[in-house]
């Protein structure tokens, strides 16, 4: 019987071949028992297709939406930033430094024998600060200090993006 | 006046930026992904959460979208896959009460049934009792075929198997829905006398 229902099946499907389907409709045309399991299936099959669809609530597709929202608003700020904008500052800055060496480069007197006497342009009476006497010990040290407290902040930032990236892998 | 646009059509206005394309995709598909949802969840808010989560996820990877199969054979491969997460993590945080669970939501489905007993005696009210009783697995592949316009092939995409195996997943789903609604019929029809 299993078998007649998987051939009738196949057949209402429109997955037989060309000879296996005309061999099913001359088997429902002569056997009774084929051409009533026929009509059970098809009608089986009619039910089935009328089955309806759930309807969801009316507020659905505002939800979805709003959620994409709000998720596309919470990306962070990093994230968030256009690359062009990012591509624009470097390229300007790449374009400022290489116009600046170039002029520098063009404008250089590269005929002259030695290197223009930069020491008798500097005025006289030119005296280099004296800063040493300002720079005490205790100055040091809390410039060390904030040093090392700054690397430590760092490292640890460092290592809790690493810890992040693990969990999220 | 302007026809229909198609999904692919749809999909390219969502990935220049406009929004609200998206908004007529979810319009076009919510009902049969919420029925899909509901065969595997049993309760509308859950089927709602699904649902939900599926297309938010379809909005994420839209750009991945090979455009190879139909739009909407996609998006059910993206259903199984959520219903399925979502199914294992319940099942997961309602490991202990379990039993309690299972008594309730028989307990509401007989309330339910009584409550509408008068008014709902059609076929189509016992076809989706029976579909109910169905496993997740059986009720999907019917919804597809029935519903979803899709092929076995396309079915079997969808799922991550081969057409042939679903193929006869589905001759045994339609002969276990067949049993269960004769089944719920004859409970009925003793019940009347």
């Amino acid at each position: 019987m299993n078998h007649i229902e998987e051939q009738l099946w196949n057949y209402i499907d429109g997955n037989c071949t060309p000879d296996e389907q005309s061999a099913i409709v001359k088997l429902i045309a002569s056997d009774e028992a084929y051409r009533l399991k026929y009509q059970e299936l098809l009608a089986l099959n009619n039910e089935f297709s009328a089955i309806e669809l759930d309807e969801p609530p009316m507020a659905f597709t505002y939800n979805v939406i709003e959620a994409i929202r709000t998720e596309n608003a919470q990306v962070p700020l990093k994230a968030a930033i256009n690359k062009r904008i990012i591509m624009g500052i470097a390229l300007f800055f790449i374009i400022a430094l290489a116009g600046f060496i170039t002029y520098t480069l063009v404008s250089f007197n590269w005929s002259a024998q030695s290197l223009p006497d930069v020491a008798a342009k500097v005025p006289v009476d030119f005296k280099v600060p004296q800063i040493s006497s300002s720079i005490s010990k205790p100055i040091v040290e809390g410039f060390l200090f904030f040093d090392v407290v700054l690397g430590l902040f760092l490292f640890d930032t460092f290592l809790r993006r690493k810890n992040v990236a693990k969990q999220i892998k | 006046m302007q026809s229909k646009l198609s999904d692919i059509e749809l999909i390219d206005q969502v990935l220049a930026g406009n929004q609200s394309a998206y908004a007529d995709l979810v319009k076009r598909h919510q009902r049969f992904v919420f029925t899909l949802a509901m065969r595997f969840a049993k309760g509308r808010e859950d089927a709602e959460e699904i649902a939900q989560d599926c297309f938010i996820k379809a909005y994420r990877s839209l750009s991945t979208f090979q455009r190879q199969a139909k739009f909407s054979t996609w998006l059910y491969s993206i259903v199984y896959t959520t219903a399925m997460t979502f199914l294992r993590k319940k099942r997961v945080d309602t490991d202990s009460i379990d039993d309690e669970g299972t008594f309730i939501q028989v307990e509401s489905q007989s309330s339910a049934y009584d409550v509408n007993n008068a008014e709902n005696k059609s076929r189509s009210f016992y076809l989706n009792q029976a579909i109910e009783q169905l496993l997740p697995d059986d009720a999907a592949i019917i919804t597809m075929f029935y519903k979803g316009e899709q092929s076995l092939e396309e079915i079997g995409q969808a799922l991550g198997m081969e057409a042939n195996t679903v193929k006869v997943k589905l001759f045994r789903a339609r002969q276990r829905l067949k049993d269960k609604l004769e089944r719920n019929l004859k409970h009925e029809a003793k019940e009347l006398i």
